[in-house]
């Protein structure tokens, strides 16, 4: 399967790498941890963690472009036999570009706003000019056809283009001197799912055919096992595990990795299975004796505490793995020990979902309509946002607003929550009209509808204790004083799981970690205890392994309060986990509406369709069975 | 298998506790970085001098009755002005006016800056136009010769008039400022959720927009303090201030009106430009720290 011929020769070995970040004001910390591998001419190699695991460092001293305060302790990183740490800077920067490209998350940012698109691809060839092997270079408008992109786009400036096609400019601009290893960092996080599909498979396929290696750095490992010929999975500073990627998902694989690829399957089938490894990986101020992941593993033993555990190096079919884990013996142990077959890992997510239907309707919309108008100097035009479009809302059910974005989703969110004025039609909560409410009687009115917010970084003050936020509703809406409120706050803090709560109650959001602030932008949303919550998008900024366990608290509380929730998403997964009925957006326009089960199973619209094939399925594209190992199912064990 | 299910956790152990962070200040933000700290070390010292003028000065600087045109030296530090007042004596008093003045004006100009900042920035249509309006037209307007021309022209000389022209032709950059924070800071997520929380307009004010704008705050009071101390000493330079306060610039004033490069008495006209170059550099070296607060990528750690 790897595209590689393992015979190569490494373009890239990296040898014992340690790196720590330095400060004046606590002890170093060690974020890379005595990590070595190699990438091979033409290979795909994903490199996958939670945010914080290290990766962006990584792939960023293979550029040598650490920043002043990390020192790299230990180890050689090589290129073509050329150490990267010790060729002079002039040298480096021929490198980078002709030899060495990268395309960052970043990158769509990057762009120099008041340069055209043709002027900033132009700057790197005279940045390289006599340095690169000019029968390499390709042109300005051969590198746009790769990633297909028209032409006329050269003479537009960055801000005219959309998040997807800056992101293609970026991967044209990196292809521009046919660099032999490009680096990629989240390149498509925070796109849409189906333009992130598309960009995906147009660099699997310029890969296949310009045969560069690629180190793909992401969180969302369905997406990387999708692609990669060989992935490497890092937790806390090391790497766990390094194997073909068919390899990672047969099953038999370090348990992290088995816990993390329990957060994917097919939404359509029968059954659904999903697990979330509980906890956050270790501080790394502090990272425990042992085995970092001993502490979330269910698998440890006693053995896991002992300060060396041993790397497994074992030959599959596809080639070599390496897996640092107790369970999979020290020395070359073909073949794997009966143990390392495991089943669960992890904590599964309970889906349950109320029959359509049921439940008193709280929230009544009607031949909704939302139309924005622009005036660009003489051309007027109308945006037609919101088209026709009604549903209900019921008692402690969750209704999916499902669509890509540009949809309307969020524009619908924000009228039923009286941020923003209907065009026609009309939101009923409890026999009132939502579009006619006024200052005092919205206010009112938001003490029964709250919002959960897409980014848990920005829907908490920066200022503002964690308390102090939950306290709020409780003060202006639930009109509680003194000791209820503290009361209050504690209780609710103990519901979204933030236990013990003295712990959490005078914290700044800084000191929290992404999921932590999810659950206290959950929790303020609850203090008001609302009849309705509309979560816009609430785990997609959140790392893939979190994503479960924040979805179990929504679907738990608001069930046991008696909610009705509009969980707005674009993800159908995270859809058939939480709600009971499904509404389809396109364009503004409801195209396809049902209960969860109906929906998915039995879909008709094309763009349900085309919404469902752009969910990562690591095993559907490799054509395995996504059904654990049994006796029977050993084949990719050498 | 089995035996690998019973090792399954079904409980969920609560989220490693985030190793409590050491909270940082913005004090101690402003104070780790180095060149804030030099800065805030030199102002500590002008600050010092300032009160403890009277056991510093050896003389009253307003005394005139001590010999007169003395060359820096002996009793007499760095010499008499041609009036004969103590040169020394005069510097350290003149440290306490431009600190007074660069805190008043200071403050005088945040304030004006802050108030119409954020009620351009909360109050959208005629409201946010007409203040919008008046802050380009008030930072078109050459600040420079305002000043000079309402300070030559004003029947009254003192350091009110100068804290009053300053505010006046000061306060709109920092109003600009504040304003575009300000549409920025209510547009995000953590208003509307404040909104949502039911707190009003006050209470977002004043918990919600501020607490993120202190950084913008304490710069454009440095900002102003800076201006204020350089336009007082400019406008007492060409004679326009108050000729009865002794200030480094009225010293520079008399020290070149009587010619004292000519007449070997280059402390008078050196000393009081030296002293407001370093008070004004310790400020701006102080800023430094204070962008240090808002943008976390110039900390030094
Ligand atoms: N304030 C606005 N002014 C003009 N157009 C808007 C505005 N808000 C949203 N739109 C447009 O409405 C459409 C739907 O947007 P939105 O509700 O944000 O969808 P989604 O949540 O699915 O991303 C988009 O075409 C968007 O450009
Ligand atoms: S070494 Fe032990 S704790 Fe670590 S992953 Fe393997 S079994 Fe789990
Ligand atoms: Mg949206």
């Amino acid at each position: 399967m790897p595209a590689a011929n393992s015979t190569d020769e490494p373009i890239l070995t990296v040898k014992d790498l340690n790196i720590s970040f330095v400060s004046k004001y606590r002890d170093d910390r060690q974020v890379i941890r005595n990590v070595g591998f190699d990438i091979r001419p033409g290979e795909f190699v994903g490199l996958l963690g939670e945010s914080g695991s290290g990766k962006s460092t990584l792939g960023n001293a293979i550029l040598n472009l650490l920043t002043p305060t990390a020192r790299v302790t230990s180890g050689e990183l090589l290129y073509k036999g050329k150490d990267l740490f010790t060729i002079p800077a002039e040298d480096l920067r021929i490198l980078r570009w002709s030899e060495i490209s990268t395309v960052f998350q970043s990158s769509m940012a990057s762009l120099n706003p008041v340069m055209t698109v043709r002027a900033q691809m132009e700057d790197v060839f005279s940045a390289h000019r006599g340095t690169s092997d000019a029968k390499r270079e390709m042109t300005v408008e051969k590198s746009l056809d790769l990633v297909s992109i028209d032409h006329k786009y050269l003479d537009f400036y960055p801000h005219q283009l959309s998040g997807g096609m800056k992101q293609r400019i970026a991967l044209a601009m990196s292809l521009l001197l046919s660099p032999d290893l490009i680096v990629f960092d989240e390149p498509t996080t925070g796109l849409d799912v189906v333009v992130q599909k598309s960009i995906l498979s147009r660099l699997k396929a310029l890969q296949a055919d310009m045969k560069f290696a690629v180190l793909f750095i992401s969180h969302d490992l369905g997406t990387v096992m999708e692609m990669a010929d060989r992935v490497m999975i890092m937790y806390a500073g090391e790497v766990v595990e390094n194997s073909p990627a068919g390899d990672a998902l047969s099953g038999v694989a370090h348990p992290y990795t088995i816990g993390l690829l329990g957060s994917y399957a097919d939404p359509r089938d029968a059954e659904i299975n999903i697990r979330y490894i509980p906890g956050r990986p270790p501080s790394l101020d502090s990272v425990p004796v042992g085995c970092a992941f001993a502490d979330r593993c269910g698998l440890a033993t006693p053995e896991c505490r002992e300060p060396r555990i041993p790397t497994a190096e074992i030959d599959s079919l596809a080639g070599h793995r390496s897996i640092k884990c107790v369970l999979f013996g020290s020395e070359n142990s073909d073949p794997l020990p009966e143990r390392t077959i495991f089943d669960d890992v992890g904590q599964q997510i309970d889906v349950h979902h109320a029959a359509p239907g049921a439940g008193e309707v709280v929230c009544r919309v009607e031949d909704l309509n939302k139309t924005y108008s622009t005036r660009k100097g003489l051309k007027h035009t109308e945006n037609h946002a919101v088209v026709d479009v009604g549903f209900e809302l019921r008692k402690g059910s969750v209704t999916a607003l499902v669509g890509q974005s540009g949809s309307g989703k969020t524009t619908i969110g924000r009228i039923l929550t009286g941020v923003e004025k209907p065009s026609s039609g009309r939101v009923t909560v409890a026999g009132v009209d939502v579009g006619s409410l006024k200052r005092r009687a919205l206010r009112n009115y938001r003490s029964k509808v709250q919002l959960i917010f897409q980014d848990p970084f920005q829907a908490l003050n920066p200022a503002s204790s964690v308390g102090y936020a939950i306290s709020r509703p409780l003060v202006n809406h639930r009109k509680l004083r003194g000791s209820e409120v503290q009361e209050q706050v504690d209780r609710i803090l103990g519901q979204v799981g933030l236990t013990p709560p003295s712990e959490y109650r005078d914290r700044l959001p800084h000191e929290l970690s992404g999921g932590q602030r999810q659950r206290v932008v959950i929790a303020r949303a609850l203090a008001a205890q609302p009849e309705i919550i509309v979560a816009d998008e609430p785990i997609s900024m959140l790392d893939v392994s979190i994503r479960a366990e924040i979805l179990q608290v929504l679907n738990e509380l608001t069930r046991s309060n008696g909610i009705a929730m509009l969980y707005i998403t674009h993800d159908l997964l995270s859809a058939r986990l939480i709600a009971d009925e499904i509404l389809v957006l396109h364009e503004g326009k409801i195209v396809e509406t049902g209960s969860t089960n109906e929906v998915l199973t039995n879909t008709r619209h094309d763009y349900t369709k085309l919404l469902l094939s752009s969910i990562p399925n690591p095993w559907q594209s490799r054509r395995i069975a996504p059904s654990l190992p049994t006796a029977s199912s050993t084949s990719a064990r050498a | 298998m089995t035996d690998v299910e019973t090792l399954v956790p079904r409980e969920t152990p609560p989220d490693r506790p985030a190793k409590t962070v050491k909270r940082r200040n913005g004090w101690q933000v402003v104070w780790s970085n180095g060149k804030a700290r030099t800065g805030i070390v030199i102002l500590a010292l002008f600050v010092a001098v300032a009160v403890c003028a009277p056991v510093i000065a050896p003389f009253d600087p307003k005394n005139s009755t001590l010999p007169a045109g003395l060359q820096p030296g002996g009793a007499y530090l760095l010499g008499t002005t041609n009036l004969g007042q103590d040169i020394f004596s005069q510097l350290v008093y003149g440290a306490q006016v431009s600190l007074i003045v660069g805190l008043l004006a200071g403050v005088v100009v945040t304030m004006i800056a802050l108030v119409i900042g954020l009620v351009a920035g909360l109050l959208q249509g005629v409201v946010d136009e007409i203040l919008s309006f008046s802050i380009n037209l008030a930072l078109v307007v050459p600040a420079l010769p305002l000043m000079v021309t309402i300070a030559a022209y004003s029947p009254v000389h003192g350091l009110s008039l100068i804290i009053f022209v300053i505010a006046l032709t000061g306060w709109a950059w920092g109003a600009r400022m504040k304003r575009a924070q300000v549409l920025l800071l209510r547009s995000q997520d953590f208003v509307t959720a404040a909104r949502f929380s039911g707190d009003g307009l006050w209470r977002i004010v004043f918990r919600e927009l501020v607490p993120n704008m202190v950084s913008l705050v304490v710069a454009g009071f440095m900002g102003a303090a800076i201006g204020a101390i350089g336009a007082e000493a400019g406008l007492s330079f060409l004679g326009l201030g108050d000729p009865t306060t002794v200030s480094w610039g009225s010293m520079s004033y008399w020290a070149n009106s009587n010619g004292a490069m000519l007449t070997g008495q280059w402390a008078w006209l050196l000393a009081p430009g030296l002293a407001l170059s370093l008070l004004i550099t310790a400020l701006t070296l102080i800023n430094f720290g204070i962008d240090a607060l808002s943008n976390p990528q110039l900390r030094e750690e």
